[in-house]
């Protein structure tokens, strides 16, 4: 077929070709059932004219026709009537074909110079046009060089727009963040969430350097003549000696715009320990320069002195509020099906919000779409399994995951009084992505999970979330595409006690969120990336009500309001490359929250503290009415300057808004922490950043250095007065006070991210400040002067490291310091109440000793063999293992009359574990 | 909470190993000499005597407990401009007998200390302590716990506060019909047994309940004790008088933000410690922090008895010491040492004869005898039995 084409233009080059078609000379002509051969040899005598022609091409053509006085363009019209065959006449040449038609002109300007005239593209046949779709090529080689748009023998100069997908190429799911990079251009795109990625780029020639977080980097060779498409599928990066690869964002770190941005795959999550053995995906987030925790026992972090309730938690676009499991042992995410995690500290995209500190977006690997694989995992509290298949080879595919604690083994270990306690814990997952042509993908996820504990047969503990989204993707062309979701997101908890048949009482608190997002992105052209939508969250909380349980009950059912608001949002922003040293992302969101009824609210008198004596009067509004707005713009601003090809400066600027607040006076997240939607008497919290930040790499990109500033203002941070009771409490105004915070701080990260030695070095200085001074507030905490926040931990260094010995084994170390938290000491002593109690410093005015742990870990995998049913591996460790006791928290006790001081540590010994994974 | 921070850290703990869990932490404290005045009472609207502990608060490593405070001019005054001054009984205690005060009016305390500072409390309202229905408790496998029942029917009270003083009968691991009065063994007349003895405690923790979400002013089975099977309290008789008090909700905050702080500190879950001001304040210099609350109520009270005979048999007490039972002879073979006069007559000595041991003669070879510890309970305890006994 190929060398017909090829002859043909052979031939219509070989001979003259100024003259123009014969078209005068007419025949008649009378065939029955006549083949080619008969018919060309006919029409040949007849005209004079040589047929070129594919025999094989025509064997199942036979012709009927009766005709005279036709020209031969007329017979031949006539004979391919209702067949795709096709004929072109030249001088004294006739062309068949089938299928398509032959030009037999050459493009003008064929011969000329190619700058000499712009060439309307139309002029150019294309050939596929006839084809009802071109299948996307699918870039599977290195080294073949793929031509993309339509072909032209000249290539017009000028940019074109290449998209497309990249995938895994053995399961054939997207790779996320996977960079294209043009190295001649120096431009380059990363493929987004659904590795997707549209690139504009000078026509011709040109290499794509292909690099994807745990994938083998790699590189094609393409040939860009106009507009088109590309999927490049990748190779999952190999256990190999001399290259591993933890970050493949390689150049992206001196080139994206975007900083503080960190970027994970499971691969590098799962090297560090834990200390129960499974991999933890937020216990990682907290290595991070930037990230701190107050403690082992919790999962709340805290980003750039923000609180914990200002993450963004998002798990496959939905909204977490509780991402903990067993008191904080465990996070949310099964390591099985996490892909990889990001975190947003300092630009934060403006299609996010509602929070101050950060964003973690945590996404889960799509189902494998070419085999049915699942594994499994074996712990000493957990157990997991993960199924995954194609439902629909290549087009739809499903993934499973589910987990389950069994820790009641342990608990039956404890003490005679605690023999009734129990705690459990379960999640399940469920994707589904379904790609139903070239232009629409459809993506549906489905979480729930649930953790109970109860102690003693006293009180019951259970606390849940549930989400569900579907989002629909949506190709317009390769510079425009749109992303639709909708979703539920649902976080729950209900605390009961039955033991005391007067006091039984059932507590609950639930929140609701019903969300609907519509994201365009639109690659303008090779300088600017736009990227605009709407997205709209109606909450819907029941914070918390308080029912008998049981008819002798005497409890007064306390049912705190229904509260509504709705947070709509609308944004736009624009990545500009100036320059190819200079890029800017400037962006900008616009939100609008509204308070909602049926609701009463109470009003203060004005310049009073908000207390219970200073109520004027109330105002009861109705369902659906509009209490009050708040509303602003949000900024976002970035910009990168390249100072030569692996340095980089960047600055920042963003504003942010939250208007959910996290209602919790202890010293860790705890299941029992309420929230709070802004209403007439509680702000939104507004907090803004600037950052600077430069950006080195060294040794071919492998490793990767960056130190990164910033300052960091929040308004209206909630701080809650002595001794505030925050559930089931409907006039939560009255406990809390409004704090300004400041914090700033510097990011040190060296990452070497190949190589049989890999990991991270961070170390940070930060220091975070409140300040309560606003006399009308009733309490000044500590005389309205800055305080430390409870999360303050000015040094912080982490290093983790991995060494991989050989294919089968390797080893990890974790080594963390940081400086103490924060407490409020007691100062003085006194005897009270017929017992020495202890009189209090100033808030957060000491602190704990400092915290250091190192954990070891090895991974030893079986044998690599290719096909065997089952590929194992084990991993063990030690969690703290200089077993030093780390003080979590320190604290006063009256025992017998006497205060005594103690020290608590959670992990004060070395912990070893033992995890059993298999995958089939 | 705490429960369940208390079952988290057993859960680590069994991991970890217990001992390792919790350590005991003496913090460098920089902060000067915090000595503020420290107020504890009530002004008592009842027939009894309002008694106030005037004290200073000292630094948290200091040896001493608390330093008591002399010399200060104490005047009950009423919202109607009387006053009434509450003299010094000594060592920090102030006090004076039945003011029948009146009931509806408010009152404050007014201090001047002899360092020339002026303390003064808040007027407040007065609050009548209903009487105390009962004081029972439940038997549960481990031990009992003790509870009281109460309520006020005009639904008025709501906040409450208990301390007692708990009083039992004990004895001693082995009975001594024997003693030494430095020369030679005795035997012991009945005014010399000392086996059984009598020792009280009062209460040292904070006790509330709070009927306010309730549609009843009614206090139901609210425990103020835990006893163990394995207490010596509950070996042979024991006694509880629980003492009650009414409290506005203001001062039953202070209370709670008190045991807040200091009882109930250091778990995960545990709100964080924060100073609450009492209703003092020093007037003289208002930045002065001044420990205490001063409300005005009456005190109710009720005792009752527990004995042993209504318990398990099963249950025994663990005895705090361990006693092992050692013979004394007078001639200890092979060369007839004298056990008894080496060790059981010189006074003052570690070990008490308790039984003889009688030759085959019908004549005492030796005594049995223990330490002092397991066979003299006035050592923790006193004879003289309590008048309400």
């Amino acid at each position: 077929m190929k060398k017909i084409y090829f002859l043909s233009f052979c031939f219509a080059l070989l001979f003259k070709l100024a003259s123009a078609q014969d078209n005068g000379k007419t025949i008649g002509v009378s065939y029955q059932q006549a083949g080619i051969v008969q018919v060309v040899s006919d029409l040949e005598s007849k005209t004079g004219y040589h047929f070129f022609y594919n025999p094989a091409q025509f064997d199942s053509l036979k012709v009927t026709l009766q005709a005279t006085d036709r020209t031969l363009a007329a017979v031949l019209n006539l004979a391919f009537k209702g067949t795709d065959f096709n004929f072109t006449i030249k001088d004294k040449f006739v062309f068949l074909i089938k299928g398509r038609q032959i030009a037999a002109n050459l493009p003008p300007g064929f011969f000329t110079s190619t700058q000499s005239a712009a060439i309307p593209a139309s002029t150019v046949t294309d050939y596929s046009t006839d084809q009802v779709q071109q299948k996307v090529a699918e870039a599977t080689t290195e080294n073949k060089l793929y031509e993309i748009g339509l072909r032209t023998n000249n290539i017009k100069p000028g940019n074109s727009t290449l998209a497309g997908y990249v995938r895994n190429i053995k399961t054939g799911e997207a790779v996320i963040g996977a960079s294209i990079y043009v190295p001649d251009t120096k431009t380059g795109a990363a493929s987004d969430q659904f590795g997707y990625f549209s690139l504009t780029l000078p026509r011709g020639k040109q290499t794509l350097i292909v690099k994807g977080l745990g994938m083998k980097d790699t590189r094609r060779r393409i040939i860009l003549y106009s507009d088109g498409k590309l999927n490049i599928e990748m190779q999952e990066q190999v256990t190999s000696l001399k290259e591993v690869t933890i970050s493949a964002e390689k150049v992206a770190n001196v080139k994206s715009v975007e900083m503080g941005v960190n970027k994970l795959d499971i691969r590098s999550i799962k090297q560090i320990p834990t200390a129960f053995g499974e991999a933890d995906v937020l216990r990682v987030v907290l290595t991070l320069p930037g990230v701190q925790s107050v403690g082992e026992a919790t999962t709340g972090f805290n980003v750039r002195g923000g609180a914990a309730d200002q993450n963004l938690i998002l798990f496959n676009d939905a909204t977490i509020y509780n991402p903990s499991h067993f008191f904080g042992f465990f996070s949310a995410f099964d390591p099985d099906l996490v892909k990889n995690i990001e975190l947003y500290k300092s630009t934060i995209p403006e299609k996010y919000g509602g929070r101050l500190s950060s964003v973690l977006e945590v996404t889960d690997r799509d189902g494998n779409k070419k085999n049915f694989t699942g594994s499994a995992g074996i712990g000493l509290l957990t157990s997991r399994i993960n199924l995954e298949g194609p439902i629909v080879k290549d087009k739809t595919s499903v993934i499973f995951g589910a987990r389950t604690s069994y820790s009641d083994w342990l608990l039956s270990l404890l003490p005679p009084a605690y023999k009734n306690s129990s705690a459990s814990f379960y999640d399940v997952n469920l994707g589904i992505t379904s790609q139903i042509d070239d232009k629409n993908t459809i993506y549906l996820m489905g979480y729930v999970s649930q953790d109970k504990f109860r102690l003693n047969s006293d009180t019951s503990y259970a606390y849940g979330n549930r989400n569900a989204n579907i989002k629909w993707k949506h190709n317009f062309n390769n510079k425009l595409y749109s992303i639709f979701l909708v979703g539920y997101d649902h976080y729950d908890y209900n605390v009961s006690s039955t033991q005391n048949a007067i006091d039984a009482y059932k507590l609950d608190f639930g929140i609701n969120q019903y969300n609907g997002r519509l994201d365009f992105t639109y690659y303008l052209n090779p300088k600017n990336t736009i990227d605009f939508g709407v997205s709209t969250i109606y909450y819907s909380m029941n914070p918390g009500q308080e029912v008998p349980d049981g008819k002798q009950s005497l409890v007064i059912p306390q049912i705190v309001p229904q509260e509504q608001a709705s947070e709509n949002a609308l944004y736009l922003g624009d990545k500009y490359d100036i320059t190819p040293e200079f890029s800017v992302s400037a962006g900008i969101r616009y939100s609008l929250y509204a308070y909602l009824g049926a609701q009463t609210v109470d009003n203060y008198a004005a310049n009073l503290p908000k207390t219970a004596i200073n109520v004027v009067d109330s105002t009861t509004y109705g369902k659906g009415k509009v209490i009050n707005t708040y509303k602003g713009p949000e900024i976002r601003l970035s910009a990168r300057y390249n100072l030569s090809d692996d340095l980089s400066l960047k600055a920042a600027y963003n504003t942010l808004r939250q208007y959910i607040h996290l209602l919790s006076n202890t010293t860790s997240i705890s299941p029992t922490d309420t929230y709070k939607l802004s209403d007439p008497n509680i702000k939104p919290q507004f907090g803004q950043q600037i950052s600077l930040g430069l950006y080195k790499n060294a040794a071919s990109n492998t490793i990767e250095t960056s130190v990164e500033v910033y300052y960091k203002k929040i308004n209206n941070y909630l701080d809650y007065r002595s001794g505030a009771t925050l559930l089931l409490n409907d006039h939560v105004e009255q406990e809390v006070i409004n704090t300004q915070g400041k914090a700033y701080g510097v990011e040190f990260l060296v990452k070497k991210t190949a190589g049989k030695l890999n990991g991270w070095i961070s170390y940070t200085y930060a220091r975070t400040f409140l300040k309560q001074d606003d006399p009308n507030a009733g309490e000044l905490i500590n005389n309205g002067n800055f305080y430390p926040a409870s999360y303050d931990k000015p040094h912080d260094f982490n290093f983790n490291g991995n060494y991989r010995v050989s294919h089968r084994f390797s080893i990890s170390l974790d080594m963390t310091y940081s400086t103490g938290r924060p407490i409020t000491l007691p100062i003085a002593k006194y005897e009270y109440g017929g017992s020495e109690r202890v009189y209090y410093s100033d808030r957060n005015a000491y602190r704990i000793p400092d915290y250091f742990r190192t954990d070891l870990s090895m991974t030893i995998e079986g044998n690599h063999k290719v096909h065997q049913l089952t590929h194992n591996s084990w991993s063990i460790g030690v969690y703290n293992l200089t077993g030093r006791a780390n003080a979590y928290s320190t604290y006063f006790q009256e025992q017998g009359g006497v205060i005594n001081g103690y020290q608590l540590s959670i992990f004060a010994r070395p912990i070893p574990f033992v995890n059993y994974n298999i995958r089939f | 909470m705490e429960k369940t921070i208390c079952i988290f850290f057993l859960l680590i703990c069994l991991i970890a190993g217990w001992e390792s869990c919790t350590k005991s932490y003496t913090p460098k404290i920089v902060a000067g000499n915090l000595n503020y005045l420290v107020v504890e009472g009530f002004i008592n609207i009842g027939n009894d005597s309002a008694i106030f502990n005037l004290s200073r608060t000292v630094k948290v490593n200091a040896g001493v407990d608390t330093a008591v405070e002399t010399g200060a001019i104490l005047n009950i005054e009423g919202i109607d401009n009387k006053s009434f001054p509450v003299p010094e009984l000594g060592k920090g205690k102030y006090g004076v007998a039945g003011l029948s005060l009146d009931n509806t009016k408010q009152y404050r305390l007014r201090i001047k200390t002899t360092d020339g500072n002026s303390y003064l409390s808040d007027f407040t309202k007065a609050k009548l302590t209903p009487p105390i229905d009962s004081v029972g408790y439940t038997q549960l496998s481990n031990g009992i716990q003790v509870y009281v029942n109460t309520h006020d029917p005009n639904n008025n009270t709501l906040y409450y506060r208990w301390a007692y003083n708990e009083t039992w009968e004990f004895h001693a691991f082995y009975p001594s019909f024997y003693y030494s009065d430095g020369s030679a063994i005795q035997q012991r007349t009945p005014d010399l047994l000392n086996f059984y003895c009598f020792t009280n405690t009062a209460s040292t923790s904070i006790t509330l309940g709070s009927s306010a979400k309730l549609k009843q002013d009614v206090i139901y089975q609210q425990p103020i004790i835990f006893i163990p099977a394995t207490s010596e309290k509950i070996e042979s008789r024991y006694s509880i008088l629980l003492k009650q008090y009414a409290m506005t909700s203001d001062e039953f905050n202070y209370w709670q933000s008190l045991q807040k702080n200091t009882e109930k500190i250091g778990s995960i879950f545990d709100s964080q410690p924060s100073e609450i001001q009492g209703n003092i304040h020093c007037i003289s210099n208002p930045s002065l922090p001044v420990v205490g609350y001063i409300g005005s109520t009456n005190m109710q009270s009720k005792r009752v008895f527990i004995a042993k005979t209504d318990l398990p048999t099963k249950w025994v007490a663990t005895y705090p010491y361990s006693c092992p039972l050692d013979s004394f002879l007078y001639c200890r073979p092979p060369y007839c040492i004298n056990d008894v006069a080496a060790h059981l007559i010189p006074q003052p000595s570690e070990e008490v004869p308790t039984t003889a041991i009688f030759g085959s003669d019908g004549l005492p070879v030796g005594f049995l005898g223990s330490f002092n510890t397991c066979v003299d309970c006035t050592i923790r305890g006193t004879k003289q039995k309590p008048s309400f006994w």
